[in-house]
């Protein structure tokens, strides 16, 4: 959480995660780039210029695969919610591998002859009406502008100054540019490769993609069915009181389709959406940390009762009104503008009286 | 804490002692596994083949005659040690550009050339040096040279530009490189089919048009694949040329 913007809010948790990254970043370039060439042994060497763009390439792919892997990975086990923390600054890092495997390209392919070498990229192959032999280039020109936009955006700045719906749908760009690359790689350096790894690894990495965003959408319909909510007389059934935690919340679908979260705090109830202002992270899925609901995400806190961040900050969710009946908690499923104010609900008698 | 819920991790503190072995093995198991994918990668890059630059020749200077298939040949009578008479070396300029203006009007003359050797197996070009020190006319009556009819072959392979594949890159075929080739082709490289089966010995091709003229344009969309095609086969020295068919020309599935 910040106040002003500076290009980044340093923390030790970040430096070891950047570390972590550039560790594992720069041992693929190092290993690919000079131990590789003596174990492949060729007679006359693959060129470097061609073998240095196949290992960024290859190392942008693979940075893209663990990046889209993070995601499910954090909804089906939470041990995984830490590597979701920073995974920005590793977007940001793959595109700069991105960006030297493309320069290698093109200053190697489409270098040396009378033509722009920009332009040439463009019109040296226009076989667009057949697949083996498609300029498949087109595809990795797409996801390069699409990973250079994403990372340009990367801020928080961008996400205040577009606002968090219409920045997280261009962020959702990242799935048909990861699509692209595979359809980038698949048309070209596939079509080519006798080597059976180098094909296995790039469909095992693919498939574990999809695969894993299956497997979180499963889960995730799953969980949505568990929190599916029943209105009675306009206000939605939450939980008997007993089903409560201090310091944890319930989540709640209510009929329009948004969700509410219902923490209990020191024998408390009180309700905010779940959609933190940050990037739409699960609040109810956080916890209470010095009597505020901090998201899993990103660590953003809000007050429970109002649901505002703490001064100075200034990010405010909606509230909801709550009321018992009998030892069920009810929510009134129409959220109250963000930041506004709600008296908690005591849990029993006891708590009322105090 | 109780059990159902796992240790909470927020960025800003300190990681919670329930996550730090997680975290450890987790990191370890990432940068491991990123070295791994490295090598493995790494390693399974195909044999990019023989063909090079001969630098280790030095710069070679011999005299023969220019001959136009269309694309410039020179028909070795005067060569060395490296270049035996009777070689044919096809011709290129610097990068992907072509030596058409300097060679046109040598056409059927003794001229010296010289410059840098590309070769792969039995296929060789020669790199000219720049302006009149690459290729000049020679006094002297050009010898007459042969010409042996081959008859119409059909042949399987790939059509790709002469110079990445003797050497000037590496891997110098294939649909990756397919734009690159087009590029050659497009500066007047001359282009070679790669037989699947060698044709009188020798399993690359000079490849022209039916006729006798450049590449045909329709052929574009084949290079790079693996393709089949008819056409009238010929041999000029060491060096086969093959007068590819558009009208037959399909691919290989």
């Amino acid at each position: 959480m910040s106040v002003k913007y500076i290009p980044v809010q340093w923390n030790r948790n970040k430096w070891l995660y950047d570390a972590v990254m550039l560790a594992g970043v720069a041992l693929f370039l190092y290993i690919f780039l000079h131990v590789t060439p003596d174990v492949l042994g060729h007679a006359q060497p693959i060129n470097p210029q061609v073998h240095n763009a196949r290992a960024f390439g290859a190392c942008a792919f693979v940075m893209l695969t663990v990046i889209l892997c993070i995601g499910p990975l954090a909804r089906l086990d939470e041990r995984f919610l830490p590597l979701l923390y920073n995974r920005r600054h590793f977007g940001v890092m793959t595109v700069f591998v991105a960006i030297t495997h493309a320069s290698y390209i093109v200053d190697w392919y489409f270098a040396f002859s009378m033509s722009n070498k920009y332009e040439a990229l463009l019109f040296a192959n226009t076989s667009f009406g057949q697949l083996s032999g498609f300029p498949f280039e087109v595809f990795g020109i797409f996801s390069l502008v699409v990973l250079i936009i994403l990372a340009a955006t990367s801020h928080d700045f961008w996400m205040k100054f577009l606002s968090p719906p219409v920045w997280k749908r261009i962020h959702y760009l990242i799935y048909p540019a990861y699509l692209s690359v595979v359809a980038h790689v698949s048309l070209g350096i596939l079509q080519d490769q006798q080597h059976s790894a180098f094909t296995l690894l790039f469909i095992g990495g693919a498939a574990s993609v999809g695969v894993l965003h299956l497997l979180a959408a499963l889960k995730e319909r799953k969980r949505e069915h568990a929190v599916a909510a029943v209105a009675t007389e306009g206000w939605v059934d939450v939980a008997e009181r007993d089903a409560f935690e201090d310091g944890f919340a319930k989540i709640r679908l209510l009929p329009n389709g948004e969700r509410v979260a219902i923490y209990l705090q020191d024998g408390l109830f009180s309700a905010i959406s779940n959609a933190c202002a940050h990037q739409n992270g699960p609040l109810g899925e956080g916890k209470v940390i010095d009597c505020l609901v901090t998201c899993p995400w990103h660590g953003f806190q809000y007050d429970v009762r109002n649901g505002r961040s703490p001064a100075p900050f200034t990010e405010m969710v909606p509230t909801y009104n709550l009321r018992m009946a009998g030892n069920m908690v009810q929510v009134d499923p129409v959220a109250n503008p963000p930041g506004t104010p709600v008296p908690p609900l005591p849990a029993t008698q006891q708590e009322a009286m105090t | 804490m109780s059990d159902k819920h796992p240790p909470f991790f927020v960025g800003y503190l300190p990681v919670p002692a329930g996550l730090r072995g997680w975290l450890l093995v987790a990191c370890a198991l990432f940068v491991a596994g990123l070295a791994a994918l490295g090598m493995a990668m790494g390693t399974s890059q195909d044999d990019p083949g023989p063909g090079a630059f001969r630098f280790d020749y030095g710069r070679q200077t011999v005299t023969g005659v220019i001959e136009l298939t269309p694309y410039p040949l020179v028909r070795v009578t005067k060569g060395n040690d490296r270049i035996l008479p009777g070689t044919t070396l096809m011709l290129s300029g610097q990068g992907k550009s072509n030596v058409d203006a300097r060679a046109i009007p040598l056409e059927g003359q003794l001229a010296q050339v010289s410059g840098i050797v590309l070769q792969r197996g039995t296929l060789n070009m020669l790199q000219l040096r720049g302006g009149r020190n690459g290729i000049s006319g020679v006094e002297g009556a050009a010898p007459a040279q042969e010409t042996k009819a081959l008859g119409r072959w059909q042949l399987a392979g790939e059509i790709c530009d002469g110079k990445c594949l003797a050497g000037a890159m590496r891997p110098g075929t294939g649909i990756a490189h397919k734009a690159c080739a087009n590029l050659c082709l497009i500066g007047g490289v001359p282009p070679v089919f790669v037989s699947t089966q060698p044709v009188d010995g020798s399993e690359f091709l000079l490849v022209t048009g039916p006729d006798g003229e450049e590449l045909p344009k329709t052929l574009y969309d084949y290079v790079g694949n693996f393709v089949s095609i008819e056409g009238e086969v010929e041999r000029r020295g060491d060096l086969l040329v093959f007068r590819a068919d558009p009208e037959t020309a399909g691919k290989v599935e």
